[in-house]
């Protein structure tokens, strides 16, 4: 009986101990997250963020850039896609009010270093800017469309293609008259 | 007072963990992409190997053989819960790069083995020693795997660049690969090198 | 069906526990001296490894979930996987000396193989369903025992070749197994 008493009082001072930690370093890892993710819309912006306005609809989040007037400066939304060479990609994408790209940010991979992680990298940024919903065919170029994938990293290239069409198609569901103006 | 230093000092090298011992292998091939990745895995091991050590030499007489094995994990895994909250907390970064690798210390099998050939037969204070002293030589041995990988790899160290933007860095020593390869060669020289001095 | 045939094939060859995820490292390089060993690891670790990753999948989002107690998820996994291993000891015992005597040896060690508690995390992390985690961790497992194998072959042969002093037993394991990452890494087209 005594050794199955010990490993009892074992993990009940086990489970105590960790119920106390995960109190007090849940307020922390809550404001840890949000802090990333304003610093990467922050990044992903090319002005200062006089004010920025989360909006949650369904399972997306919308970041609104406005300047002090209120005027909307431009739109970003967390974008994500499951197609990535290791799994899940995640990024941040801002397009101006009247939805043309500006740029993006990953902020979560799990992509090879030195291969798919070139997906962060401004030369392959660059070719999204400027870029509309309608109008170019959203794939890379072996497939038809006009993203040149990297060398040794067409399905990373593919997983960000998909992830900011993504992105668009949100934005566009959210925001629809916006685009018209 | 030698008995004290030989304690702290044997993991260095001599006893390795990692180069000598060979265990937990897992983490030092798969982490070991960047150098401050394999920093960052050492020193949470660190901290996990030291409260473990420190919390089993204390408690190792008041529990029974038969669930010995049961109260070291329940133990050490503690410690890797504490562990995987603070680097969540704190440096966010760092717990995107390490993933579930952070969990798995649990089963860093250098830490159950510490606590079961040495803490649990110990002193606190030489339990404390050991655990400083083994956890300096893991983590010497990932940051050494790891700055050869990312030099080679990445063409970076510490995350800054060595060669120009257009230079192309060794990538096979940033995949799979370069990580077995460049383990299998530090233990080969730590092999020789013993070698040598035992000739001397 | 396409999405199981995804995840079979990732988790056989391309995401290899041991070649990609570098789990399981300790008996890769322990236990693979001989062809038949290794299938009797690769065994014992495919048994437990779907177990423990249908019963922690149901403890994590039975338990753990609705009481709001995810902190508890490393320590709890680590117990289901010790008892679990404890609990098949002694039935195997019971049920089939044979199978024990062939297996029990490895039983113990499978408790530190990060293997099983790393796929078993996986599942949850990547948000698998009950039926597609059991059969990502058999395949998982499966990938294991290719890995084992395949490899406890080459070694039967570097046992007559003259390696260089330094490089004996695990430095040239490592090396070879290097080499064998490579060539799965030739798989990686086969999943997008």
């Amino acid at each position: 009986m005594r050794p199955i008493i010990i490993l009892t009082i074992v993990g009940l001072i086990s489970a105590s101990l960790l119920a106390f930690v995960d109190d007090i370093t849940r307020e922390p890892i809550a404001q840890a997250k949000a802090l990333m993710e304003r610093r990467a819309i922050e990044e992903v912006f090319p002005f200062p963020l006089d004010s920025l306005r989360t909006i949650t609809a369904g399972e997306t989040s919308f970041f609104e850039a406005r300047d002090t007037e209120g005027k909307l400066k431009g739109i970003a939304v967390k974008s994500s896609t499951e197609k990535g060479y290791s799994g899940k990609i995640e990024i941040i994408l801002a397009v101006e009010p009247d939805h043309t790209i500006i740029d993006y940010k990953v902020i979560y991979t799990n992509e090879t270093p030195g291969l798919g992680d070139k997906i962060s990298k401004p030369k392959f940024r660059e070719q999204f800017k400027g870029k509309t919903l309608e109008g170019p065919i959203w794939k890379v170029h072996k497939d038809g469309g006009f993203v040149d994938e990297l060398t040794a990293a067409t399905i990373s290239s593919r997983a960000i293609t998909d992830a900011v069409h993504r992105g668009l198609e949100h934005i566009n569901q959210q925001y629809p008259n916006t685009a018209a103006q | 007072m030698n008995e004290a230093i030989n304690t702290l000092t044997r993991g260095f090298i001599k006893e390795n963990p990692v180069t000598k011992m060979l265990l937990g292998l897992c983490p030092v091939l798969a982490v070991t992409t960047t150098a401050v990745n394999g920093l960052g895995m050492g020193l949470a091991t660190t901290f996990v190997l030291i409260g473990s050590n420190v919390v089993i030499s204390m408690t190792s007489k008041m529990i029974p053989d038969t669930v010995r094995i049961p109260s070291f994990v329940l133990i050490i895994a503690t410690f890797v819960t504490i562990v995987d909250m603070l680097i969540k907390a704190f440096s966010p970064e760092l717990n995107q790069s390490l993933g579930i690798f952070i969990p798995l210390i649990v089963v860093n099998c250098m830490i159950l083995g510490r606590a079961e050939a040495f803490a649990s037969r110990s002193g606190v204070w030489y339990s404390l020693l050991d655990g400083i002293g083994m956890g300096i030589g893991f983590t010497l041995a990932l940051l050494a795997l790891a700055s050869i990988r990312e030099v080679l790899g990445s063409g970076t160290i510490f995350n800054m660049p060595l060669i120009g933007e257009d230079g192309t860095p060794l990538l096979v020593f940033a995949l799979p690969p370069g990580a077995f390869a460049g383990l299998g060669a530090i233990i080969a020289l730590m092999n020789a090198l013993e070698k040598k001095r035992g000739v001397n | 069906m396409a999405e199981y045939l995804l995840v079979i094939v990732s988790a056989v060859f391309v995401n290899n526990v041991v070649f990609a995820r570098f789990l399981g490292i300790c008996p890769y390089l322990g236990v693979s001296k001989k062809i038949d060993t290794a299938l009797g690891m690769g065994f014992a670790v495919t048994f437990v490894m779907t177990l423990a990753t249908a019963i922690t999948y149901v403890l994590y989002y039975g338990v753990l979930v609705p009481f709001k107690i995810e902190f508890m998820q490393t320590v709890m996994y680590i117990l289901v996987i010790a008892s679990l291993v404890q609990l098949v000891e002694i039935v195997l015992k019971k049920v089939s000396k044979s199978l024990y005597n062939a297996l029990g040896i490895y039983l113990p060690l499978i408790t530190t193989n990060c293997a099983i508690l790393g796929v078993a995390l996986i599942a949850i992390q990547d948000k698998y369903s009950l039926v597609m985690s059991v059969v990502f961790a058999f395949f998982s497992a499966i990938g294991f025992v290719l890995a084992i194998v395949i490899f406890a072959g080459i070694r039967e042969k570097l046992e007559d070749a003259d390696i260089p002093g330094p490089f004996k037993n695990v430095p040239i394991g490592l090396i070879s197994a290097a080499i064998l990452s490579l060539a799965f890494m030739g798989f990686s087209g086969l999943v997008k």
